[in-house]
């Protein structure tokens, strides 16, 4: 064999090389989905990190944004790729202590040896708070421990529940205190996607004030005080209605392969037509 | 008046006329902090590096404040304007943060002084290129001069790669022409500004290699501009190796190329790891171009070939990059400089437009809560994932094109192709035996 020995036909391989190059590098982030991202928290961007489960993504957002502290999506077993939001923990609205969560904490964020545990640590002077966020395959819990009784206040944003321990806008124009319970159960229409849903959180104490604070014809936040050190919301979801979903932001792991064939084509494409021209316009000059 | 003039006056009158009102707030902001810090004697490196730190402490991830990473000399050229800013507006300062993700505050009218001084430096690097290259091709040098991509990126942008474009073309022009090869390396050094340009410096020793005393000057040139580098070096090594090398070489790849599929993997250790894929290519394409090709080659095509192959691999391949060898590839017959279209487009699928429009929008309460109803929608269309198609698509796109122009690049030397090449092809011959 001779190594290409002609110029052009070295020009093409090294085209067809890089070719091949595109197209394989295109499957790389459907591969790490596949085979690294499961089941771990993971760090990204300029500090937040996201865990996906078989059926929960959870995201906890940087150092840098109050929200999506974290933020816990459900994976409908119809469309897996399809994050939805069930319910978001806002550290802009969330005070201990009268101190609020982003903007008098210094914090910290570290995923455990393993993976399985995100640690959040909050410290002001004479104060240490921890968010642990676990999941198991059923639930996601959110354990607030602090390193002495706090005065909590927590705030939990989804647009928009439509009702919230059987509690409905029509019946509460306003901020409502509803009777405390352990049990939060809630109904929501995702407003992105339409999709309807059940979501469900399961406090480890009786909070001192379970509030709901309506928006449009529903609510699109709860929150929960409690006087305590410490305090876990487990909590779970569901979607019973999948509304109009035919496309998210997970599918494009499959949709980059896809595009970097229609683009390596069309290039060949022009590049063929286009040489051929040349060459006709070199013989008709000629 | 004569026509060459007339190309030069009118590109200046449209870049005075858009710089005061468009910005990217986290690369312009990142310049005015800097020459604040520079002109009050501070050091630029050890602010970064603490901000590096502190980001490195409550994350836990192996990233990066995106600061001033750059040539300690490049700030120097934006100090005086800053300096006779302050002359007029005071010290109080006037553009608040801005670092990605946040969004700056602006104290108006200064605001949008500051913003128009410190564009200046820019300016006069576009117009120095439009001057040089009307001086050989009145054409090419209109095709610079009104080139939207070219405008945006200097003066609504507000990045300064004109600025290593004209100390590119002035490094060639002295080495090829006149042959002041002094004066190439000083220029050459100059172009460092960005450090993106390091990789032409084995080609200017291939080149220059046996001739000993042209080497030599063209180093002893080149080394002038390194004295600050070297006093960065005993002053703070830790924060400036940690800011210059460490950043550079830490960098996430992606951008306008095939890498930016990057960005959907929502791990940085991940994405660290495979960015070292394009970092070893990188390093085998260039020794191939320099080697093969660094004295085959016309200067001009091998500069460009070099600097094609390392945006082909380069890891990071941002918007504005195109801007520093638009110049040389004007004067190359074989580029299609149409190529500027694809980083073009890109910008705006990055970015929204109104974001670089902050310094109007800033300005009435109005516009101010426009910015914020476009933001949501534009927000939504980044979270579902529909901005990262195309940009990906452009991105493959334009890593094509660039191969393309490399290998017209590489066409002109002769058919016989280059030695390294040629050694290759005599070994597998010999295997096959």
């Amino acid at each position: 064999m001779q190594w290409a020995r002609d110029s052009r036909l070295r020009m093409k391989i090294v085209t067809i090389f890089f070719i091949v190059y595109v197209v394989a590098l295109s499957f790389i982030p459907l591969v790490q989905q596949l085979f690294i991202a499961q089941s771990s928290w993971l760090g990204y961007g300029t500090g937040a990190y996201a865990y996906q489960s078989p059926s929960y993504f959870v995201l906890f957002n940087d150092p840098y944004d109050g929200s999506s502290k974290p933020n816990i999506h459900v994976n409908p077993s119809f469309a897996p790729n399809v994050r939805i939001s069930i319910v978001e923990f806002s550290d802009w609205t969330s005070y201990v202590d009268g101190f609020n969560l982003f903007n008098d904490f210094n914090v910290t964020i570290r995923a455990s040896a393993d993976g399985k545990t995100l640690d959040a640590a909050y410290t002001r002077p004479g104060l240490i708070l921890h968010k642990l966020i676990e999941l198991s395959s059923n639930t996601v819990q959110v354990k607030i421990i602090a390193n002495k009784e706090i005065n909590a206040h927590i705030e939990l944003w989804k647009w928009i529940m439509t009702s919230v321990n059987n509690v409905t806008a029509a019946s509460t124009a306003k901020p409502t205190v509803i009777p405390t319970s352990t049990n939060i159960n809630f109904t929501f229409n995702d407003q992105s996607s339409n999709a309807i849903g059940i979501g469900e959180i399961s406090l480890s104490r009786v909070p001192t004030q379970i509030e709901v604070w309506p928006f449009e014809n529903g609510f699109n936040r709860v929150s929960v005080d409690f006087i305590n050190s410490e305090m876990t919301f487990t909590v779970s979801g569901s979607i019973i209605n999948p509304g109009e979903v035919s496309w998210s932001y997970g599918d494009l792991v499959y949709a980059l392969p896809v595009i970097a064939i229609i683009t390596v084509t069309v290039y060949l494409l022009v590049e063929h037509y286009g040489e051929k021209n040349k060459d006709r316009t070199r013989r008709s000059s000629s | 008046m004569e026509r060459r003039i007339k190309i030069v006056l009118a590109a200046l009158a449209v870049r005075v006329a858009i710089a005061p009102f468009f910005m990217h707030s986290g690369d312009l902001g990142t310049i005015y902090e800097s020459s604040a810090i520079a002109l009050n004697g501070g050091n630029l490196y050890n602010y970064v590096y603490q901000q590096t730190l502190q980001m490195q402490y409550a994350t836990g991830l192996p990233i990066f404040f995106e600061g001033y990473a750059y040539h300690p000399l490049l700030i120097y050229f934006f100090v005086p304007f800053y300096w006779a800013y302050t002359l007029v507006a005071g010290t109080a300062p006037s553009i608040i943060g801005g670092h990605f993700p946040n969004l700056p505050i602006l104290v108006y009218p200064w605001a949008l002084l500051a913003i128009f001084m410190l564009k200046i430096p820019i300016i006069l690097a576009d117009v120095a290129v439009v001057y040089v290259l009307s001086g050989l091709d009145i054409k090419k040098a209109e095709i610079y001069a009104f080139c939207p991509y070219v405008i945006f990126i200097s003066v609504v942008w507000g990045m300064f790669d004109a600025i290593v474009a004209v100390f590119l073309l002035l490094s060639y022009l002295t080495f090829n022409d006149k042959g002041s090869y002094a004066l190439s390396g000083f220029t050459y050094g100059l172009s460092l500004m960005k450090l993106y340009t390091i990789v032409l410096l084995p080609l200017y020793v291939v080149r220059l290699y046996g001739k000993w005393r042209d080497l030599g000057m063209f180093l002893a040139g080149l080394s002038v501009t390194l004295l600050p580098v070297l006093y960065y070096w005993i002053v703070s090594p830790i924060s400036f190796w940690n800011v210059l090398v460490g950043f550079q070489a830490s960098r996430v790849m992606g951008g306008v190329n095939l890498y930016n599929f990057v960005w959907i993997i929502e791990d940085v250790r991940f994405d660290l790891l495979i960015s070292m894929i394009p970092s070893i290519l990188l390093v085998i394409s260039l020794a191939v171009i320099v080697l093969a090709y660094g004295r085959r080659l016309p200067l001009l095509e091998a500069i460009l070939a070099v600097m094609l192959v390392s945006f082909v691999f380069g890891k990071v391949l941002n918007e504005q990059f195109l801007v520093s060898i638009l110049p040389l590839m004007l004067l190359c017959k074989e580029c299609d400089t149409r190529l500027w279209i694809a980083p073009f487009i890109f910008i705006f699928l990055r970015s929204p437009f109104y974001y670089f429009a902050i310094p109007i929008l800033w300005s009435s309460p109005y516009f101010y809560d426009l910015y914020f109803q476009a933001d949501t929608i534009w927000r939504s269309l980044q979270t579902a994932g529909y901005l990262m198609i195309p940009m990906y698509a452009v991105g493959v796109a334009f890593s094509l094109l660039l191969l393309w122009n490399l290998i017209q690049v590489l066409s002109v030397s002769s058919p016989a192709g280059g030695a390294l090449l040629r050694s290759l092809s005599r070994a597998l011959r010999i295997r096959r035996k």
